[in-house]
């Protein structure tokens, strides 16, 4: 009797898969009519042509950082919003990552795809370490633990006896770019950042998404309910450190190089910063939040040649003194993120114009 | 000369820090929030006490000056990192943990915008030294601790001591042997009169502050919201009032920290992130919201850092505070003398 009652399932679900694939264009279709959709569909039109507008190294590196942000601030997005563990240390998994990626490419001479897998699935070991460390704490206590062993990390990596093996105060050098073509490296890392969002995007519509929202609403009430609460937790540690370490491989190819201060508090506040501006909980808020972030960096920094001699302009040319102040305001007045608000005031606006 | 140096030293470290964890440790046990900006309390309190010696207003006159400048802008430091975070958010823990993250990397920034990326130094107005025998110091510093302990046993009217004799035995022991060991082959050491001041003016301080904590009607209020906030609340006390009085006490004491640690170290942005982790290992060794655990985790973290300084290798002491909290959260979370929170 189970035995058809299961047949009869499997048939249903194949059957709902094969309208799925039948009707994708007229979904798609729908789904580009809506205001979510057709912003999301004019923000990749604009990245995917983007290069075709500018053939400028200068743009296209300053971009190439921001899809490398987002992808960051999305793994950290991804296990504090969804789950509710909020890490202060998520550049423990961007440098180790960032680390091994540069080492396998300059002294084992691995291309670069290679070098990533072997980044990716340390940084997935150290998620997984840290994971179970950090599983006795909570709230305020993880945020504490995980900043205390992101500056071990950064000790660990800084000093002198190590040095054989953990490449000291200088770090490692000359670490190949992902390729000599600036529009290459646009478009492998656009394309990585498209997957990676679209990824942990569809975990949180999964059943192991519900299961992550239940833990951070009512941890307690979740176990009680049957959840093997900590295997989860330990789960999304892992996934979270996945794309985090994916970012970190691509930001040393970026960047160049790698020393100790890739594990300093500076890149755990900065993908803080970039989900706050997006709203907390908004997987592709975060990456709105990194362009953002990114572009208004390097807006600010041009700002104290306009008059050298004008005191607050000097002041506020630097970028991360001007982020602090905005984190609390953001903190403070508006803890839904600035950017949420802003396209929920556009959809409004959509509406009238459509006449809905 | 290894084991002398350790003992001085350690015991400098070990004032300072007790400062710093009690103002952390009353702020913990009266609002249940770890406040990631005591850091930028120092900060401030450092950087103020830079800037007003830096300004040629006479060398003595600049240094006392500066004092009082940095003890008023760390304290107005914490009065407005209450108003702007913690009182608003006190719902919202991590909402508060990052607000609080955020002050302090403002004031770290600020630092570096307003004075300049690069180390600079205080130098002290004490800058004699005195040759004084060993076992005089030893004598010093076990007494400071004794008289500490007796000023708290009196104050509670010898009740809930068991920790107060305990330590009263312990140091009495450990001083025995080594004023015994020393006295056998005597040792002159030329002691900075900075030193002997940092020493005295932190068991000074600190014996004020739990004579304060435990006798005014501000620390009696205190200690109330800090057993039982709802009870508190229904006795008539203001508990967020409380909340800044107690805000504002942690920031005098870092302040304080920071004018008697200043000119022995260098004035650098980045400074408030190691006053902060350690005041945080010493608030977790002792146990959250104790008040002896604080002061006696104070001193068996300073000795530990400059024990590894010289027997070991200067390079690890910056690993030793995080390691301690590491270990203490996974194997015994309530810390040495907390007690047992259930959740």
């Amino acid at each position: 009797m189970s035995v058809i009652n299961k047949m009869e399932g499997m048939s249903r679900n194949l059957k709902k898969a094969h309208k799925k694939l039948i009707g994708f264009p007229s979904y798609f279709k729908d789904w580009s009519t809506t205001f979510k959709g057709g912003v999301t569909l004019f923000c990749l039109l604009i990245l995917f042509i983007f290069p075709i507008m500018t053939q400028n190294p200068y743009y296209l590196d300053i971009f190439v950082l921001a899809m490398i942000y987002s992808i960051f601030a999305a793994s950290w997005d991804f296990l504090a919003g969804f789950t509710g563990q909020v890490s202060f240390g998520h550049a423990i998994f961007f440098g180790i990552s960032g680390y091994y990626v540069s080492a396998t490419l300059v002294f084992n001479n691995f291309s670069w795809w290679a070098a990533l897998i072997v980044g990716v699935i340390i940084a997935v070991f150290v998620g997984f370490i840290i994971g179970i460390i950090c599983l006795r704490m909570k709230g305020p206590y993880l945020a504490l633990g995980t900043m205390t062993i992101g500056l071990m990390f950064m000790n660990l990596y800084r000093i002198g006896p190590f040095k054989k093996y953990l490449w000291g105060d200088e770090g490692i050098t000359a670490v190949p770019a992902l390729s000599t073509n600036a529009i290459v490296v646009y478009y492998t890392t656009l394309i990585f950042m498209i997957i990676s969002i679209i990824i942990m995007l569809r975990i949180t519509k999964t059943n192991m998404g519900t299961i992550f929202k239940s833990i951070r609403d009512d941890e307690t009430g979740s176990g009680a309910s049957g959840i093997n609460t900590t295997k989860y937790k330990v789960i999304a540690f892992m996934i979270s450190s996945l794309f985090a370490g994916l970012a970190g491989g691509f930001f040393v190819m970026y960047n160049r190089s790698v020393g100790p201060l890739i594990f300093q508090p500076y890149y755990s506040f900065i993908i803080l910063i970039m989900t706050a501006l997006g709203g907390i909980a908004t997987i592709s808020g975060s990456a709105l939040g990194a362009f953002t972030f990114v572009l208004l960096t390097e807006a600010l920094r041009d700002l104290k040649e306009l008059d050298p001699t004008n005191v607050f302009l000097d002041a506020f040319s630097h970028p991360a003194f001007v982020f602090s102040i905005l984190l609390i305001l953001i903190i403070r007045f508006a803890s839904e993120g600035i950017l949420k608000s802003a396209l929920e005031k556009l959809k409004d606006l959509w509406d009238v114009l459509l006449g809905r | 000369m290894v084991v002398e140096e350790i003992i001085i030293y350690g015991a400098v470290q070990g004032a300072v820090y007790a400062l710093l964890a009690l103002g952390y440790s009353l702020v913990y046990g009266v609002g249940g929030i770890l406040n990631l900006a005591h850091g930028a309390y120092y900060l401030v309190g450092v950087y103020a006490f830079y800037i007003i010696t830096d300004m040629q207003i006479g060398v003595v006159y600049g240094y006392w000056l500066g004092m009082v400048i940095a003890l008023i802008g760390a304290t107005s430091v914490g009065v407005v990192s209450y108003f702007l975070i913690i009182k608003p958010l006190k719902e919202f823990h991590i909402s508060m943990l990052m607000g609080t993250f955020a002050i302090a990397f403002f004031c770290e920034q600020l630092a570096i915008v307003a004075v300049g990326p690069k180390y600079y130094t205080i130098s002290t107005i004490f800058k004699d030294y005195v040759n004084i025998q060993l076992h005089y110091i030893l004598i010093i510093i076990v007494a400071s601790i004794i008289i500490i302990n007796l000023v708290i046993i009196f104050i509670k009217k010898f009740e809930y001591i068991k920790v107060h004799y305990i330590s009263i035995f312990i140091v009495s022991l450990i001083s025995v042997i080594l004023i015994v060991i020393f006295k056998e082959k005597p040792q002159i050491v030329r002691l900075s009169v900075h030193w002997i001041i940092i020493i005295i003016t932190s068991s000074i301080i600190v014996t004020l502050t739990i004579i304060f904590i435990n006798k005014s009607k501000i620390g009696k209020s205190i200690r109330a919201v800090s057993q039982d906030r709802e009870a508190a609340m229904l006795m008539g006390i203001n508990a967020d009032r409380t909340l800044m009085y107690t805000i504002m006490i942690s920031a005098f004491l870092a302040g304080i920290a920071a004018i008697l640690y200043a000119p022995l170290d260098v004035v650098a942005p980045f400074k408030g992130w190691p006053v902060l982790t350690s005041a945080i290992a010493v608030v977790i060794l002792g146990g959250m919201g104790s008040v002896p655990g604080s002061v006696i985790g104070a001193f068996i973290i300073g000795y530990a850092r400059i024990a590894t300084d010289y027997l070991i290798d200067p390079v690890y002491s910056s690993l030793v505070p995080v390691i301690i909290i590491i270990l203490i959260l996974i194997f015994r979370p309530q810390g040495l003398f907390g007690k047992k929170e259930i959740s």
